[in-house]
């Protein structure tokens, strides 16, 4: 809680700072920093302890809910951030039209997500949603460089406001049905609802999951998705892809473990429907672009699908589906943040759109970068011993435990086709001889943003082979421990 | 850490130290070679010290991922020796041989990371660890044939990798169903095979199913007949090296996955589908021989000549009787030896000659008579000549067959006859006769090529002439897969 003021605060204060001509961007930059900082220290003080409570109930009126699982989501959004900035400070140097304000805007769509996580009323939960999103549609058009930004920022401006009105109007549903908006309070009264009829909730329910299948790009919301990823700067669609998620995530599984369950099964066949859709046409998708943006966007429709497997799965396998979203949901992170933050920092110096042909023999002139975007592409693919395979593995068992074998098979087929498309750029990179001059323009592997990236390179490893041998250090057990401890933490009455 | 630990992961270690060091190719191929003869010192004390009996032994476990029963245990029984023997001997064998080969430091550091790949294959007792290994090892073969392979090598690099890739994800999706049934079946997780081959809930729909998942795994790596049409290409393209290690290998993690896994997890299908195999088998020993014989270039004749011999093994290992299973253990080593010693003196012959068509060569053995000796050794073991342990092998498998069903048998003896002969025909024009063809740049191999082939060669023998003593060790573990697990009887 301390944590979210904190960069409630921070954001408020870069706002007011960034008016000054004396304070310069790199100021700023370091100012959002230190502040996101503090604030992940915060959050890791409660970290991997089993609590609930409603800060503040006077004030707040229970709008708002501190718990483990909250602390978990504020963990990982805290650090998605942490790891953008310092991915992007090289990015943000060289491209100088970021101006001040863009780390401010950042602030606030951070406090945003971490809001949403730790809403626990319907409206609250829309506010941090529409704080989080305004600031990312600005965000989406702070740069000079393409001239698709305007596009892009207005595509999503006009499309999210449309799905946040679902989201409005299926509030209102729901509190027609039920006459409360609070979470927890929602599920009691549905309880005693049931075998009556609640089609009204069901209505506005379904609302708010078109809101939520929006977001998180599934069929058939994905369409803004290329466009908007490819639009935006890198360091921000990063951002968006995994960080964003993450905090959507955060928020529709507690509104669906805790206040829906008893009503869950209605939306089963619909679920399957938009899962099989969205990875067979994000496969598609993937496989037809050419340039490496757009692939690792179309790509992330693919992983939104192997999500909602394990989000549909939560009905029959609740535990172990549950915490196996929270697990891929690091694991796509660190995956997809390592992506895109390694092509951009290829790429700052350049005006080009990075396409999978101007990776020809990368491998040759710069090792180090090849290895480690190879690192990320085996890890998006799931291939073993990176963090992505145990993601995929939690995936697929709980979907056969849930009894959806069908499901998993359909995941499977999607990461044999994904294997083409990561594979294509390993083989390119390393498979044909070097092109003399292209790569003159790449930044060497000094400072920060290149120490994050192997940071986060070793980190996929080791997420994957786990601790066996060293003990007492975190790794696959320790996440899968405190994603099941969040999940608990849900249920605490 | 017990002493399998460190036969698969001391390759990889030194592997990555190589990697980071500023060492030169050189340096590092001695260093990988290195590396294969201490692993064959670990193999040969693990078979001295191995009690012939069915147990597993050298068996370590450690918790891997607890929440979910995973566990890293590894151990070896008999059959899995015999494999494990095969490997030691064949690695340091081979790097003498492409000793000149590969001039790239790349190249050694991924043999290396394969050898602790198909070393954590052959040890896993756990079915995740396995599958583990099972696709990492992927990875350098991807590596090595991409970057040395010759021809349209991108393509046929991709088309390997997602083919084989597409197999292992339906076993995958295998696995984990039976982890959940025992979890269902017996409220805990794990994934261990020895936990695995309880489980009783399954019906045979479900059964028939997850086998499905495992056969076509390991029917694409082995190949068995429909799923070979990444053969031709991976193996014409592929650099001496790759060529090497997925014929005499690989495809045989391929067979040997077939006996460790799917033999006890679905014993009843596994002899509901004996027949089925065995038609299989033998159908590819056929076709493969046919489509080996016109074929105008030797790797790829031997590529064909290889699968053709792997459906012969694939059918004694379903011939269900001791002779059969026998039979199939010792052609697995035979015909790793022989076929994995004919592609590199394949190698050594085109890095002199380039590569050419059959149509082109001829007269060698007069310019290169150690390489001939040598060359017609491994090709009279692939053909089964008497004396050789070619001979054994085949005939105890075609005893099996026979035993297994008489009409199957017959047929089984007149086609290895058959498919072996164009062998000669080959040894005849490309070696032996003089033709009008150049092949003045065809140079004898050279010493350590002579040393290196040569426990090959002697193996080839001795196998052959007292075949008991390399079965000792062996028979426990056969005998307890046809009584316990196959319910079989060894003597039936």
């Amino acid at each position: 809680m301390i944590a979210l003021g904190c960069i409630a605060l921070g954001a408020v204060l870069l706002m007011l700072l960034s008016a000054m001509p004396k304070v310069r961007m790199e100021h700023c930059s370091l100012f959002a920093f230190v502040t996101l900082l503090i604030g992940l220290i915060l959050t890791l003080t409660s970290f991997g302890e089993l609590f609930t409570f409603f800060p503040l109930p006077k004030f707040f009126h229970k709008m708002l809910i501190v718990d483990s699982y909250s602390v978990y989501f504020d963990a990982i959004i805290l650090s998605g951030a942490l790891v953008t900035s310092l991915i992007g400070t090289h990015y943000f140097q060289t491209k100088r039209h970021f101006k001040k304000e863009f780390f401010s805007l950042f602030l606030f769509s951070v406090f945003g997500m971490m809001l949403l996580v730790h809403a626990s009323e319907l409206l609250s939960a829309f506010i941090a949603l529409e704080i989080a999103s305004l600031s990312l549609y600005v965000m989406i058009g702070f740069q000079k460089v393409h001239d698709k930004r305007v596009e892009a920022s207005f595509q999503y401006l006009v499309l999210g406001s449309l799905a946040g009105i679902f989201f409005l109007l299926g509030s209102a549903f729901v509190y027609a049905g039920l006459g409360t908006t609070i979470l927890g309070e929602m599920g009691n009264r549905l309880d005693t609802l049931m075998g009556k009829d609640v089609s009204l909730v069901i209505i506005g329910a379904t609302l708010i999951l078109v809101t939520f299948l929006f977001k998180i790009s599934a069929f058939p919301f994905q369409n803004w998705t290329i466009d908007v990823y490819d639009g935006s700067s890198l360091p921000v669609s990063a951002f968006m892809a995994a960080t964003f998620k993450v905090a959507i995530f955060g928020f529709i599984l507690r509104l669906m473990l805790v206040d829906f369950d008893p009503i869950r099964d209605t939306w089963d066949t619909l679920f399957i429907v938009v899962i099989i859709a969205t990875l067979l046409y994000g496969s598609f998708l993937a496989i037809i672009q050419k340039s490496l943006k757009r692939m690792l966007a179309a790509s992330s429709i693919v992983h939104t699908g192997y999500l909602l497997i394990a989000f549909v799965s939560i009905g029959y396998a609740g535990e172990s589906a549950a915490s196996s979203i929270i697990y891929y949901l690091v694991a796509y992170f660190l995956s997809a943040m390592g992506a895109f933050g390694l092509i951009s920092y290829i790429a700052a110096d350049e005006h080009v759109r990075v396409t999978y042909e101007d990776f020809r023999g990368f491998a040759h002139v710069h090792p180090y970068m090849a290895a480690m975007l190879s690192v990320f592409m085996l890890s998006l693919a799931g291939i073993p011993s990176t963090i992505g395979f145990v993601g995929k593995f939690y995936i697929f068992t709980g979907a056969i435990e849930a009894g959806y074998t069908f499901l998993a098979v359909c995941g499977v087929v999607a990461t044999f086709v994904s294997v083409y498309y990561y594979f294509k750029l390993i083989a390119l990179m390393y498979f044909y001889p070097a092109c003399d001059s292209d790569w003159k323009d790449v930044p060497s592997l000094k400072g920060i943003t290149p120490l994050t990236i192997g940071l986060i390179a070793l980190a996929i490893i080791w997420g994957g082979i786990g601790n066996t041998f060293i003990a007492y250090f975190p790794g696959v057990d320790f996440l899968i421990d405190t994603a099941r401890l969040s999940y608990m933490s849900l249920f605490i009455k | 850490m017990g002493i399998l630990s460190w036969i698969i992961f001391l390759p990889m270690a030194v592997a990555c130290v190589l990697l980071v060091l500023p060492v030169g190719a050189k340096a590092t191929r001695n260093g990988a070679f290195g590396v294969s003869l201490v692993i064959f010192a670990l193999a040969f004390y693990v078979h001295e010290h191995f009690v012939p009996s069915a147990q597993m032994q050298f068996y370590e476990q450690y918790d891997w991922i607890k929440s979910y029963g995973i566990t890293y245990r590894v151990g070896v029984d008999g059959f899995s020796l015999i494999v494990l023997m095969l490997i030691a001997t064949l690695l340091p064998s081979a790097y003498l041989l492409l000793w000149h080969n590969e001039r790239s430091k790349s190249y050694w550091i991924s043999m290396l990371f394969i050898q602790s790949g198909i070393s954590g294959t052959l040890f896993s007792l756990d079915l995740f660890l396995f599958y583990f290994f099972w696709e990492a090892m992927l990875l350098p073969v991807f590596m090595i044939i991409g970057l040395f392979g010759s021809g349209n090598r991108v393509f046929s690099t991709l088309k390997i990798t997602v083919y084989t890739i597409m197999g292992s994800l339906f076993m995958f999706v295998s696995i984990l169903y039976l982890g959940v049934s025992h979890y269902y079946e017996f409220g805990i997780w794990s994934f261990a095979l020895s936990d695995l081959v309880r489980i009783s809930s399954l019906t045979q729909v479900q059964e028939m199913f997850l086998f499905a998942g495992f056969m076509i795994a390991f029917a694409i790596k082995i190949p068995l007949f429909p799923f070979h049409s990444w053969l031709l290409e991976t193996y014409s393209t592929s650099p001496t090296g790759g060529v090497f290690l997925l014929s005499s290998i690989m495809a045989k993690l391929g067979v040997y996955a077939l006996v460790r896994f799917t033999m006890p997890l679905f014993p009843d299908l596994f002899v509901a589908y004996a027949r089925f195999f065995i038609g299989l088998g033998i159908f590819g020993l056929i076709y493969f021989g046919i489509a080996a014989i016109v074929q105008d270039n030797i790797k790829k004749m031997l590529a064909y000549s290889s699968a053709s011999h792997l459906g012969l093994i694939t059918a004694g290992v379903f011939s269900l009787n001791m002779q059969g299973l026998t039979g199939s253990a010792f052609l697995i080593v035979a015909h790793a030896i022989a076929t994995g010693g004919l592609f590199l003196l394949v190698g050594v012959m085109q890095r002199h000659l380039g590569i050419r068509p059959l149509s082109a060569l001829g007269g060698i053995a007069k310019r290169a008579p150690w390489f001939s000796v040598y060359f017609a050794i491994m090709l009279f073991c692939t053909v089964g000549i008497p004396g050789t342990n070619g001979f054994v092998a085949e005939l105890l498998i075609v005893l099996g067959i026979f035993h297994y069903n008489p009409y199957l048998g017959v047929l089984a003896a007149l086609t290895v006859l058959v498919a072996a002969s164009y062998m000669f025909w080959v040894f005849q024009k490309a070696i032996l006769v003089q033709s009008g063809n150049d092949v003045s740049h065809m140079r004898d191999l050279s010493l350590h090529e002579i040393v290196g082939l040569f426990p090959l060669a002697f193996l080839i023998v001795a196998m052959g002439v007292y075949p008991d003593f390399f079965l000792a060790k062996i028979t426990p573990t056969l005998h307890y897969y046809l009584d316990t697990i196959l319910h079989v009887g060894a003597n039936a």
